[in-house]
């Protein structure tokens, strides 16, 4: 009798826990499903046959299937220049970026004269900014305006991830260092084939937030590449989907521009700006929960 | 002294390639962070671009006069203040999902989740803006399609005065919290496993278990991450309230930096001397909450910022 009751109640608890679990599944199915279905219903879309489509019906599945606006919007010359500026932008920044940023960062993780100051000199960053109108009348005085290097400068060394990297070097084992200064390296060789080998995982991900931040270059474009036929990948997305300046980057004369619904378009404009994000979302997802991304969180 | 100097400079030279490295970051940092702080200077001159720093009119503080007496910088601070006070009212939301990922026990689930919720940290606000513009729009939005097909009438919520602070929050929300959690999820992982065994003999419930240890235990953590955004109550995130600004809202999103934009960049607008002025207002008082939310942490032994 008392065996069967401690059993009765093994199974309710097991019971309570499983309906306790199905009740979080479902609300974190539901979370996620606030981030993932915007993208499945985007991408349907894009796909969506002009012939199909009906303004202000609603598509879960099309009934035909589609390629035309994207072959649309990779005709255009907006495309393609806005995809030039990007790229160039990205690929110049994102080492420049890395390199730049574990040099400082290497400097400060070293008992060198001046620490102090130079510490100070990078936190000052951190705190205080000139703001908008310094920072663009310096660009100009630079000569810098309508230049990829005028979005490519300002973030090569931020003051956040150097303090991540100084604090990452300062946690590697000094025994190496010590043995290879005894065998007569150099400092450069030093960094270049002790320091920054121990460190790939954290400069892997340092290299896709960059790269992710490159990418995402929307407000510096707009202040100071001042030709149309530079603006970035995010202003062209901004320019079709959400303006009504959609002429100066998609040619509307071409015959399918005539078939492929706008809505369609837009769709696909994002299809394809946000796709190198997905490509490398998930290399970088490996390195968040490590401790160093979460001292990076809070700062 | 002579011994000491001579130790410096040996020291100095033992280092030399270490300082080569760390030159081009010096650098950088002084030409786009310091070298533009002398554009400042603009703040109390009448700044005539062709006459130049040297050269133009000196005002004093006459700008800053202009300011505090226009009505538009307290509708600027108002709007700013709405919208970081609206945005605090969210703070909750990644502590609760963090709670709720910790009590999943299927493991390859909770990956699932995290990597999901995490994404929408990588996109840009111009994305953002326009998965909102499809799911919003009076004609091609999806609750407006929704809407109509129920018989209902396509609303323009992104024109409405009314709904725009919503939308904004939502956004910022749905951008953050997953990103959010991740330092409340590390928090959680470090809690001592004894104490939950100790509490299951004495037959505490999951609940309890939250409530009297998990919840505890991370409060200097919630606490450091309160302080901290309470630091940043006068910056809005400008891309964000820059794209969703049209002419309807135009009034409750009319945020600082989008007035310094419009009178001192865009469209051959002047106002140098008086934009410079109302951006350094804006980050005299950041910096200022900044180091203090950092003194405040600091003084109740959790770690800061520096």
């Amino acid at each position: 009798m008392a065996q069967q009751n401690i059993k009765n109640k093994k199974l309710g608890m097991k019971m309570k826990e499983n309906i306790y679990q199905t009740v979080l599944w479902i609300f974190l199915l539901a979370v996620v499903g606030t981030m993932v279905l915007p993208f499945l219903y985007v991408i349907v879309v894009s796909f969506t046959d002009g012939s199909v489509y009906e303004a202000g019906s609603f598509y879960l599945w099309p009934k035909k299937w589609s390629a035309d606006a994207y072959q649309l919007i990779l005709s255009g010359s907006g495309f393609l220049n806005a995809l030039k500026s990007t790229l160039f932008i990205t690929l110049v920044g994102t080492p420049m970026n890395v390199l730049v940023c574990a040099g400082l960062a290497y400097l400060l993780s070293k008992p060198v004269p001046g620490r102090g100051f130079l510490n100070k000199y990078v936190m000052i960053t951190m705190l205080f900014s000139a703001g908008m109108i310094p920072n663009f009348m310096n660009m100009k005085a630079l000569g810098l305006i309508d230049s990829y290097f005028a979005c490519i400068f300002p973030s090569v060394c931020g003051a956040w991830t150097v303090m991540v990297m100084r604090s990452f070097f300062q946690s590697l084992p000094l025994e190496l260092e010590e043995a290879a200064e005894i065998d007569g390296c150099g400092q450069l060789r030093m960094f270049a084939t002790i320091t920054l080998p121990l460190s790939k995982a954290m400069l892997a991900s340092m290299t896709l937030f960059a790269f992710v931040s490159y990418w995402n270059t929307y407000f510096n474009a707009v202040m100071y590449l001042t030709s149309t036929a530079k603006a970035t990948l995010q202003v062209y997305v901004q320019k079709v989907v959400l303006s009504s300046t959609v002429s100066d980057v998609v040619d509307l004369q071409l015959e399918l521009a005539k078939t492929v619904p706008q809505e369609v378009m837009r769709m696909a404009a994002v299809v394809v700006v946000v796709f190198p994000v997905l490509i490398v979302y998930p290399f970088l997802q490996k390195y968040f929960e490590s401790g160093m991304m979460v001292g990076a969180v809070k700062g | 002294m002579r011994v000491e100097q001579k130790r410096l400079r040996k020291r100095l030279f033992q280092y030399r390639w270490v300082y080569v490295l760390g030159l081009p970051g010096l650098l950088l940092m002084f030409f786009f962070n310091y070298l533009p702080m002398r554009g400042l200077l603009m703040a109390f001159q009448d700044y005539n671009p062709h006459l130049g720093l040297t050269g133009s009119e000196w005002v004093g503080l006459k700008h800053f006069q202009t300011l505090f007496h226009d009505a538009k910088f307290y509708s600027m601070l108002r709007n700013t203040l709405v919208i970081s006070g609206l945005n605090l009212l969210t703070f909750p939301a990644p502590i609760i999902l963090a709670l709720i990922l910790n009590e999943v026990r299927n493991a390859k689930f909770k990956k699932f989740v995290q990597t999901s919720v995490y994404l929408p940290h990588f996109l840009s606000w111009a994305i953002v803006a326009s998965l909102t513009f499809f799911l919003l729009s009076s004609e091609q939005g999806v609750i407006n399609k929704i809407a109509v097909a129920l018989g209902g009438e396509a609303k323009a919520y992104l024109f409405s005065p009314g709904a725009i602070y919503p939308i904004i929050v939502l956004q910022s929300l749905w951008k953050g919290v997953g990103w959010g959690s991740i330092v409340y999820l590390a928090a959680i992982a470090g809690v001592d496993q004894s104490l939950y065994e100790a509490a299951r003999m004495d037959g505490a419930t999951k609940l309890q278990c939250m409530l009297k240890i998990t919840i505890p235990s991370i409060m200097p953590t919630i606490i450091v991450m309160l302080i901290l955004k309470m630091g940043s109550i006068v910056s809005v995130d400008f891309e964000q309230v820059f794209l969703m600004n049209n002419a309807m809202v135009k009034k409750q999103l009319e945020v600082f930096e989008i007035y310094i934009f419009n009178n001192g960049i865009a469209g051959g607008s002047t106002q140098y001397s008086y934009t410079t002025a109302i951006g350094m207002f804006k980050s005299v008082i950041n910096t200022s909450l900044v180091l203090l939310t950092n003194w405040i942490t600091s003084r109740k032994g959790y770690e800061g910022i520096m």
